[in-house]
Formats: structure tokens, sequence, C-alpha cells
């Protein structure tokens, strides 16, 4: 043994960090090799332009979603402040906050659930990948797999799904509430502490699993912080033909 | 570390090394996956976005002046009661709580649709714009779900009848224009399902009903 330790305390200190550094370089070329992306690169000119104006809009969007929530909480300090507290307008308020929990647009926390969707590593190299790549109609199951286990908000990427949220592919992308999201696609819900029991007892979830992910499809992964903060809707809430009808049928709800 | 060859060797593997850091640095951090879609797709993108930041942008508009009502009332010493009767009427009709009426469509289904056939349906009428929806009565909140089997169907353990009807609420000429326009989803659909029938109606005035469900949420606590 001491036989060895001579012998390698006679190697040069330049060759033990050449050694380092060449296992170093050795590390970097495969994880710079297995994260080349997956999905297919255009390279045609006429392209920068477009991704420079799409990179611009999203900028932009991100502003005016921070200003409408902004407002909006301005909005509810102003409107609970109100100098005429009296009981009716302290019955508005009421209704008010109920009304906006129940149309999203109130963040909430508490027990949740994030499922992450991943393209597979080897959609690349395969012919025919699009099955290894995550698409709006796997993201659709995930989140209504999260409703049917009792999840009482959900967002995909932060991108809370309200009643007029639609999910839509663009190229291997998604746009959701018209944002545009790329892969991974993480859907966050929060709800009642079972729903990770309910989910992974829901028929329907273990069947999506087994046909999507696994060696040979996308990536599926699941994890349960202890609390999860599932944003409020930044979106608009006008409505410009929806009225109230002339009669109004009784509402089913208070 | 005297000789020059072993000093070169390593000057080298040191270049190359922090190339690849920040190649991979940047490789992890610039991925806003617009390098992969065609020029087709970034055109869509872009009308996409500029269509939704057009809305964000008369929302703020909105929102800023509500607020400045509101905060011209209190300087007044008046009352908010009838801002805060406004806001709640339209935060009801849009989250679902209340039935609301106005121009839109009507779509009949015939036939052995599928799940899928409804979900696609709702996801493009939200597309569109449309700002209430039923289905069968039923009034679509983000929770509702379709589910069964061609001929036993149902949304919300509510059954589909053979045929059933999908009525939403927004511009008509949009919403129509998007569900029969040449190769929209309406064509689409018809031409993956043998036997399935899909007439869209546009309509002066649709009358969608409240939701039944419970909206507000008992375990997540909001965050404010």
């Amino acid at each position: 043994m001491s036989g060895v330790g001579a012998r390698l305390r006679s190697i040069p200190t330049w060759q033990v960090t050449l050694f380092v550094a060449l296992v170093a370089l050795g590390f970097l070329i495969a994880a710079q090799l297995r994260s080349e992306t997956p999905r297919v690169e255009y390279t045609s000119q006429e392209r920068t332009p477009l991704i420079q104006t799409a990179l611009s809009l999203q900028s932009e969007q991100k502003a005016l979603q921070a200003q409408i929530l902004d407002l909006r909480d301005r909005i509810t300090t102003a409107e609970t402040s109100s100098e005429g507290s009296d009981a009716l307008v302290k019955q508005l308020n009421d209704a008010l906050f109920q009304a906006r929990l129940a149309a999203g647009l109130t963040a909430l926390e508490g027990n949740g659930l994030v499922i992450q969707l991943q393209d597979a590593p080897q959609a690349a190299q395969a012919a025919g990948g699009e099955d290894l790549l995550v698409t709006g109609l796997d993201v659709r199951t995930v989140v209504e797999e999260l409703w049917l286990a009792g999840a009482e908000a959900v967002a995909v990427n932060d991108e809370r799904v309200v009643a007029t949220t639609a999910i839509l592919d663009i190229g291997g992308s998604l746009l959701v509430n018209s944002a545009y999201l790329a892969p991974p696609y993480q859907v966050k819900a929060v709800g009642p502490a079972d729903m990770s029991a309910q989910l992974a007892s829901s028929a329907s979830w273990i069947s999506f699993v087994a046909s999507r992910a696994g060696p040979n499809g996308i990536q599926v992964s699941i994890a349960q912080p202890a609390d999860l903060v599932v944003p409020a809707y930044a979106g608009t809430v006008t409505i410009r033909y929806a009225q109230p009808p002339a009669s109004p049928a009784p509402s089913a709800n208070p | 570390m005297r000789n020059p060859r072993s000093q070169i060797a390593l000057a080298v593997v040191a270049l190359l090394l922090g190339f690849l850091v920040v190649a991979q640095v940047r490789s992890q951090s610039s991925g806003t996956g617009l390098e992969q879609l065609s020029a087709q797709d970034l055109t869509l993108l872009v009308a996409n976005l500029n269509t939704r930041n057009d809305q964000l942008r008369t929302q703020v508009a909105d929102l800023g002046q509500q607020l400045a009502s509101i905060d011209a009332s209190q300087a007044n010493g008046e009352t908010s009661a009838g801002q805060l009767r406004d806001d709640l009427v339209r935060t009801r009709i849009w989250s679902g709580i209340d039935p609301a009426q106005g121009q839109g469509l009507r779509v009949v289904v015939r036939g052995p649709a599928t799940v899928g056939v409804v979900e696609d349906l709702l996801n493009e009428l939200r597309n569109a714009g449309a700002e209430a929806i039923s289905i069968a009565g039923v009034r679509v909140v983000p929770a509702t779900i379709a589910g069964g089997t061609p001929g036993a169907l149902s949304v919300d353990n509510s059954l589909l009848g053979d045929p059933f009807e999908v009525d939403a609420i927004g511009n008509t000429a949009t919403i129509t224009g998007t569900l029969t326009r040449i190769g929209g989803l309406v064509a689409q659909e018809l031409a993956t399902n043998p036997g399935l029938a899909i007439e869209v109606t546009p309509a002066d005035q649709v009358l969608v009903p409240g939701t039944t469900r419970d909206l507000v949420p008992h375990d997540a606590k909001p965050r404010l």
C-alpha cells in the first residue's frame, strides 16, 4: 500500500491538474450533447425579426399582466376602504371577494401537486417524433385529471386555468390564455389533502401515464410540495356580449 | 510545471473547458423555445400575442378608469355601492356563477361524438373568445369535464343525448367563422369522425345558465 501511495505522490501536480480538467471536459461535452434540443431548429433568415418581435411582445405581455394584477389589488383596497362603509357596501364587498375567488382572480395557496411534462430525450433522433413531444392534449388531460382529483385551482406554467382558458398547440409549444409557453410544462394544482391519493387511484390517470410516459414516451414527474401557490389569473375579464338575462333565472349559487 | 508542452496542453484544455461552460450555461438559460418554431408558426404566434396584448391594454385602461372612478366617488364622500354592484355582476357572469344572455351561436352535434370532439369544441370556442358556454344546459366552468363513450357521453355527470346542443355567447361572426372556416374545427371533426354531423347556427340571443357547482375553494386559502 505504501508503494502505491509513494507512486501516487510521485505524480507531478500538473498531471493531476490536467487529469481533473480532462474529466471535467468530458463531463461537459456529454452534458452539452445531452442538452441539445430534441426539437427541429429552423434556420431561415426571415425568422430572426419574427423571433425578436415575439420576444418583445412577450415581454410587453408580462408587464401588462403585472399592471393588471396591481390595478386589481388597488381597486380591491379602494373598495374595501370605502368611506361609505355601510352595511350594503360591506355586503357587496364580501360578495365580490367570493366572486373573485370563484373566478380565479385571487391567488390560492395550500396542499399542492406539481406535475411536470417534458419531451422525451430521444425525440430528435426518433422517426415520427411527435409522440415523444408534449402536446396540448397531454396538458389538457393532466389539467382534467387534477380537476377530477379535487383540485380547486390549476395553473400551467403559472397561467391560471379559468373559464375562458384555451390550451392550443403552436409548433411544438403551447398557447395558454394566449400566452406562449415552452416546455417543460409544470401543471400546478392546490386542493384537498387527498388530491394525490385521488389522482393515484384514477383509472384514466393510470391509463394516460401508461400510454404516454415510459422509456418510449414523454417524461412525467410529480412533486408534492408542502405549500404551493397557484397565481391569480392576469388576463382580461371584460364581457362585451354576455349580459344578465332580462328576467334572470334564479342562480344556483348565492 | 516547467515543461512547455504540458503548459500548452493545460491551456488548450482550460480554453475548451471555458468555451463549453459558457455554451452549457447559455443553452440552459436561453431556452425560449421560439427557435424551434417555423416561420408560419412564428407569424401565428406574433398575431396571437398582438391580439392578446391589445386586450390586455384595454383591460389596463378599463381598470385604471374603474380605480379613478372609485377614488373620485370617495373624494366626494359618495358610496361606491354602484361600482361594486357593476363589478359583482360582471365577475359573477364571467366566472360562470350567474346565467347570461347575448349574441352568439348554437352548435348541434349528432352521431357518434367522442369525448375528444366535445373537448375540442369547448377549447375552440374559448379560443374564439366565447364569454359563456353551456353544453346541454350545463354551464361550462374550469372544472367541467366530458366523459363516457360515444352514445353515452356525459358532462359533469349529466348525460348528453343525441343530438346535444352547445350554446356560446360571444361575437357571433368571430366564433361562427372560427368553427366553420375551411380546415377549421368542424371540417376536421367531420373528416376524422365518420357518421358525425355538426350544425352551427348563429343566434341573436343565446341564454346560458349559471353553474350548479360551488366554485369557491374550501381547502386552498386565498393569498392576499
